[in-house]
């Protein structure tokens, strides 16, 4: 997992070193209907137990790849002006505890981000697709490999340039099987995590 | 076995080639349509025939709300006025010309957009799309309506006034896949012109309104005034005015 951590950094250190200084003092950014947004988000998860029979302390990192397209030009006239985007996303988790194991999955993902603020924008999205991992099956709550993940979250964008920005946030996730087979506890946890999307 | 695999991967291939292809379509329809309007037919005036247009004005409204016009737009308004070859010069705004003559037409332009982008209809779209993983996308259709009424007023050098006005309207209709800012700025473009054809078609008309010949160049300099006596209210007292001394007769 060190590998995709320092791929990360690296990309993350080139593009800031790449961004001219004098595109920092560029206008907001200009999105609209149409617009997309690629993005790589990294984070680490640290699990929560919210019942006595959860007892599986999973943590590990996640690597979470996006792709996004603005469906909305700014809606309102107030503090909550903002705009509708919806994508998907890739989501890679690497479980060191209690085993070390793998987990994929792809969920569409719906962003609401609010605008009024200029090159700072927050936002709130919710995400929720297939997921596979090996940890299913060797743990009480869950019985089996695929399983459904639902994540949701506030972040915020601060764009460096029109095209580029940077996010860091808070995502709560849930990881459970929808009651495909039993024990269906399900596995949660809290994954803070930082990115950069590309807009064009 | 093996035509077996075989025949699912070309059904597979050929069902996800008509998914892409379905799903990134967009196509953009005007009202009026660009096959209706007639083209501008320029008339060749003599060099001597023509004047000078001046732009005195322009306005731009968005929703309602006044905006800050673009020289770009203004731009491709006197591009469009110049193809009907009617005026020697357009001087766009802030221009200062060094000698236009006597006779100039000074023109005030309004733009009024009208945008509907369904934004809550295309949120509401989203949310279905991201819940059946995208699989719909083919079948739901996106809308971005735009609209645009371009009116342009010209005032001849002796004060006569004439207004013209072009509407055109049309609607970007798109999959979620084929989505891009550009069919915004197509759809723009295309209803834009389809005013400045409607307008210019109206212009070419009247050419002989603004040939110089048309009209002798009023004197701005020399105005007249009429001042009438203001008429004492009933009401008020009547002044008298009775001279203090009478000069001595010789």
């Amino acid at each position: 997992m060190t590998w995709i951590a320092h791929i990360v950094t690296t990309t993350m250190v080139c593009l800031i070193m790449t961004v001219p200084i004098a595109q920092a003092d560029d206008g907001s950014p200009t999105i609209t209907v149409g617009t997309q947004e690629v993005g790589l988000t990294a984070g680490y998860m640290f699990s929560h137990r919210l019942t006595d029979l959860h007892t599986t302390k999973q943590h590990g990192p996640a690597v979470m790849p996006s792709w996004m397209i603005t469906l909305t030009d700014p809606i309102g006239d107030s503090w909550y002006r903002g705009q509708i985007s919806l994508g998907a996303e890739m989501v890679y988790l690497e479980f060191r505890e209690p085993l070390v194991t793998h987990g994929i999955g792809f969920t569409p993902r719906i962003k609401y981000t609010f605008v009024a603020l200029g090159r700072v924008r927050p936002y709130a999205e919710f995400a929720g697709g297939p997921f596979w991992t090996d940890l299913g099956g060797r743990i009480r709550e869950e019985a089996n490999e695929f399983n459904f993940v639902l994540t949701g979250g506030v972040g915020v964008s601060w764009f460096i340039t029109p095209q580029l920005a940077f996010n860091a946030g808070y995502r709560f996730h849930h990881i459970s099987n929808a009651g495909t087979a039993y024990p269906n506890l399900g596995l949660n946890a809290s994954l803070p995590f930082g990115g950069f999307s590309f807009y064009f | 076995m093996a035509t077996h695999a075989l025949r699912w991967s070309i059904v597979g291939c050929i069902g996800v080639m008509l998914c892409v292809g379905t799903g990134c379509t967009r196509s953009i329809e005007l009202k009026p349509s660009s096959a209706e309007l007639q083209p501008v037919e320029s008339h060749s005036l003599a060099n001597n025939e023509r004047v000078p247009l001046v732009m005195d004005s322009f306005h731009l409204l968005r929703n309602g709300a006044p905006q800050n016009p673009s020289a770009e737009v203004e731009r491709r308004i006197l591009n469009k006025v110049q193809e009907t070859r009617l005026f020697s010069t357009l001087i766009p705004l802030g221009a200062k010309p060094d000698s236009l003559g006597e006779k100039i037409v000074s023109a005030r332009v309004t733009l009024d957009e009208t945008i509907e982008p369904h934004s809550w209809l295309s949120a509401f779209k989203g949310i279905v799309l991201g819940g059946s993983m995208f699989l719909l996308s083919p079948f739901v259709d996106f809308e971005y309506d735009y609209a645009a009424k371009v009116g342009l007023e010209l005032e001849r050098w002796d004060g006569q006034v004439k207004r013209y006005e072009g509407i055109s309207s049309g609607t970007v209709q798109y999959k979620l896949f084929g989505a891009t800012p550009v069919m915004i700025d197509e759809l723009k473009g295309h209803v834009t012109e389809a005013c400045l054809t409607e307008l210019t078609a109206q212009l070419v008309r009247d050419t002989t309104l603004y040939m110089a010949s048309s009209a002798p160049v009023s004197n701005p300099g020399i105005r007249s005034v009429t001042v009438r006596a203001q008429r004492p209210s009933t009401t008020l007292p009547t002044r008298l005015t009775v001279p203090a001394t009478t000069p001595p007769l010789p």
